[in-house]
């Protein structure tokens, strides 16, 4: 009684820690308004400014318009991949609600593209001007005004889209840029240069029409996706995994030398395998194990089949009938060479039934249906379900309890759990499905890594502790710094 | 030999997977990409296996005449009617010609185009905007599908109302004054898309489906009958606690007590959601263990036989 009072001060404290760890928004403070970039003094990290334009002159309009323009790798990690370039922006003085037009074009073998503000000339026929569609904006000059600014574009009936081609730009996204400010990944070809260019227009009544150029646009210089090595995002899971890995060396050195003593909790569950065997054995009845519903690749199929390598040898050794339901073939391929390592370990080759080693079913039902079938026409004396499963689950354990089976399950799904907990006599809860294949083996080196698992467990329990203590000191910035 | 090789490749490969996960670079994803095509091709080659291993079990028991032999005999004729229905058939046989169109410069209304579908009855017509049935839709004629759209480019679709049919599309650009007539008869098709398969799936497939999961109710109320027995303290807290949750959640809870809504949703955010997290960290670890175990090559049972 007292173990579960502990575990549930543990998970009190666990639920506390990340009740309090979702801090209520309106209690957060709140984040600091982004400065607006000054040309001259550029904001962390430092942007690369398009044309650094002087402080603004009231008496000569041209001056009125300034950029920040940043592009390069996204923020986040995962796009970092070399196909992904984040263009992010701010335009010092938007005077209109407007919207941002972005439009790509690869850079031409030799071209060396102007970078610099400048105006989509409007010509009659083609709204964004033949100079535009041909590459380039109409004036590079940053400080002479455009005429055209704020003329409405001939072409009343166009309407963009993204992705749609525009002479030899692609406009690439359309953003809501009333606030002036703005950010966007594109995706683009590895190894190929770019330019961008930006151009501000005024909505039309319709979706993505346009009525407008209120401001000059801005052509960037030639960018290309760079590709990191290493997603720094995702440090914190390495740490753990390797973490858990010098754990696990330690445990192991140190099974060396205390050899089968180390102490591992029993398992009721899978201590009743073999017992459950043994009936089966009494009773000339077949043994019948489900892989689960999930393909191989499914770490919760792995276990389950690690774990019928002994069950196999079991059954061998009590010369009993092994009954193997898998729903993918690639599975049952898998579970056959398993099986029949596991007769050829217990001496009996000559045992061993490929047939019972059955592909059901892809269809989650009739898979269903048919392992329930077998065991209504079969009447196994013993049922192993470990795996992953869904509703099925209860479908299997009830049949099986029907027809008087003792029933073993195992499966980290969790909300199929409190099925199996309910319908069998055994049920491996989450982490002791992975624990089982190196609890039957109780070979030292195996044996550490269930040891090297509490560890971590351990280190989680003072983590959630360390989390609560800061939450309720209202320090919040752990868990971003450790997983971004 | 025959257990080294696998190993070695396994812990190769484990230990790429392992790291392709840190590494965003569009030339490791790639790779990725390329071995789950491979592991794709595997797959699909078990699913030949599964196939032989099908018939390896059922058809001795049919021969045999062993214990409800006649359901074999269904299965063993259901899947071979969903194999040969799967199979594109139209590859091999080919296909006859979905429809035709024919464009004449004039008979439309001035300044309007005419659209002209002849289709059997069975068949819907999109024509630009305008959608309808292909029969009785005309103004100038009694039978068959026109609409009147504007001059440019048109889309014309024509399909059947069930699927497993090949559709007909014809983009077209008119003039004004212009007519198209289409004729189109969309053909049956056989493949996973086909009308053979479709039909089976959707009416023999879908209801044993839905049957089957309808029956999960009557598993529920059976075992909670039996999980909910109060034989010990752990049973009688779950009593209690499903009770609270039922009628909580249910409109006769706040009926009888505006605290029972509150005091279910308590049980479901914090010891409920606290022990649900508990098990998925340990499962996670686990998870991790159990992988670290494969990749190092120290979990060698799965590798099958000498």
């Amino acid at each position: 009684m007292r173990s579960r009072i502990l575990l549930a001060i543990a998970l009190g404290a666990m639920l506390a820690a990340t009740a309090v760890a979702q801090p209520d928004p309106a209690s957060e403070p709140a984040a600091p308004d982004l400065p607006v970039p000054p040309v001259a003094a550029s904001p962390e990290p430092p942007p690369k400014p398009v044309s650094p334009f002087p402080a603004p002159d009231p008496k000569n309009p041209g001056e009125q318009y300034a950029w920040w323009i940043q592009l390069g790798r996204p923020d986040s990690a995962d796009s970092t991949d070399g196909k992904h370039i984040q263009i992010q922006w701010e335009r010092r003085y938007h005077g209109k609600p407007a919207m941002l037009l972005v439009f790509r074009r690869p850079v031409l073998e030799g071209e060396t593209p102007h970078e610099g503000t400048g105006g989509v000339a409007i010509t009659e026929g083609d709204a964004f001007g033949a100079e535009f569609t041909a590459g380039n904006l109409s004036t590079r000059d940053a400080l002479a005004p455009t005429p055209h600014l704020g003329k409405p574009v001939p072409l009343a009936g166009l309407v963009l889209a993204k992705d749609m081609d525009i002479g030899v730009w692609k406009l690439v996204e359309i953003a809501d840029s009333a606030d002036g400010k703005g950010s966007f990944v594109d995706e683009v070809l590895p190894g190929t240069d770019y330019v961008y260019g930006l151009v501000p227009a005024t909505p039309g009544a319709d979706a993505g029409t346009i009525i407008g150029f209120p401001e000059p646009g801005v052509q960037t210089w030639v960018v290309s996706a760079e590709a990191a090595w290493w997603n720094g995002a995702r440090w914190f899971f390495l740490a753990f995994i390797a973490v858990t890995g010098i754990a696990f060396f330690v445990f192991a050195r140190r099974a060396k030398t205390r050899g089968k003593d180390m102490f591992i909790r029993r398992i009721p569950g899978v201590d009743a395998i073999e017992d459950a065997i043994g009936r089966s054995t009494e009773m000339g009845r077949p043994v019948l194990y489900v892989t689960g519903t999930e393909e191989i690749q499914d770490i919760q199929t792995m276990a389950s089949l690690l774990i019928l390598g002994h069950v196999a040898e079991m059954t061998a050794a009590y010369d009993t009938e092994l009954k193997v339901a898998n729903l993918f073939p690639l599975t049952m391929v898998v579970a056959e060479e398993i099986v029949r390592q596991g007769y050829a370990n217990a001496g009996r080759p000559d045992a061993h039934r490929p047939e019972n080693v059955m592909f059901m079913t892809s269809e989650q039902f009739a898979y269903a249906a048919a392992i329930n079938g077998m065991i209504l026409r079969d009447k196994p004396a013993t049922n192993i379900f470990l795996g992953r499963f869904y509703a099925e689950s209860l479908m299997l354990s009830e049949t099986g309890f029907v027809v008087g089976a003792i029933q073993i399950a195992g499966t980290a799904e969790f909300t199929q759990l409190p099925f199996f907990i309910a319908a069998c006599d055994y049920t491996l809860i989450g982490e002791e499905l992975y624990a089982t294949s190196a609890y039957l083996t109780r070979e030292p080196t195996l044996l550490a890594q269930l040891k090297a698992g509490d560890t971590m467990k351990l280190l989680i329990l003072a983590t959630v502790i360390v989390g609560v203590a800061l939450a309720t000191l209202g320090i919040y910035e752990l868990g971003p710094a450790l997983i971004p | 030999m025959k257990k080294t090789l696998p190993i070695a490749l396994g812990v190769m490969v484990g230990f790429y997977a392992l790291a392709e996960f840190y590494v965003p670079h569009w030339k490791v994803r790639w790779l990725t990409t390329e071995f789950q095509t491979w592991a794709a091709i595997i797959g699909a080659f078990a699913f030949i296996l599964g196939g032989v291993n099908l018939i390896q079990v059922n058809y001795p028991k049919i021969r045999r005449r062993e214990r409800d032999w006649q359901y074999k005999i269904v299965m063993v004729v259901a899947a071979a009617v969903m194999l040969l229905a799967g199979l594109k058939w139209q590859k091999l046989l080919g296909t006859p010609e979905a429809g035709t169109y024919a464009i004449t410069p004039t008979g439309a209304p001035a300044g309007k185009a005419l659209v002209r579908v002849n289709a059997p009855d069975d068949v819907m017509v999109q024509a630009g905007p305008v959608q309808g049935p292909a029969v009785n839709r005309g103004e100038y004629t009694s039978l068959g599908f026109e609409a009147v759209v504007d001059p440019g480019p048109v889309s014309i679709k024509v399909y059947r109302r069930v699927g497993g049919y090949e559709d007909y599309t014809a983009d077209v650009t008119l003039a004004a004054g212009a007519v198209v007539t289409v004729t189109a008869d969309p053909p049956m098709m056989w493949g996973t898309r086909g009308r053979v398969y479709v039909w089976l799936y959707e009416h023999v497939f879908a209801p044993c489906n839905a049957t089957m999961f309808a029956l999960l109710a009557f598993f529920v109320v059976s075992a909670a009958f039996r999980a909910f027995r109060m034989r010990n303290v752990e049973a009688t807290l779950l009593l209690v606690s499903a009770i609270i949750v039922m009628l909580g959640t249910a409109p006769i809870g706040a009926w009888i007590s505006d605290d029972l809504p509150e005091i279910k949703q308590w049980i479901l955010d914090i010891p409920n959601n606290g022990g649900r997290r508990a098990i998925m960290m340990g499962a996670a670890i686990g998870a991790i263990a159990t992988s670290l175990r494969i990749i190092l090559g120290l979990e060698r049972s799965h590798l099958g036989s000498e």
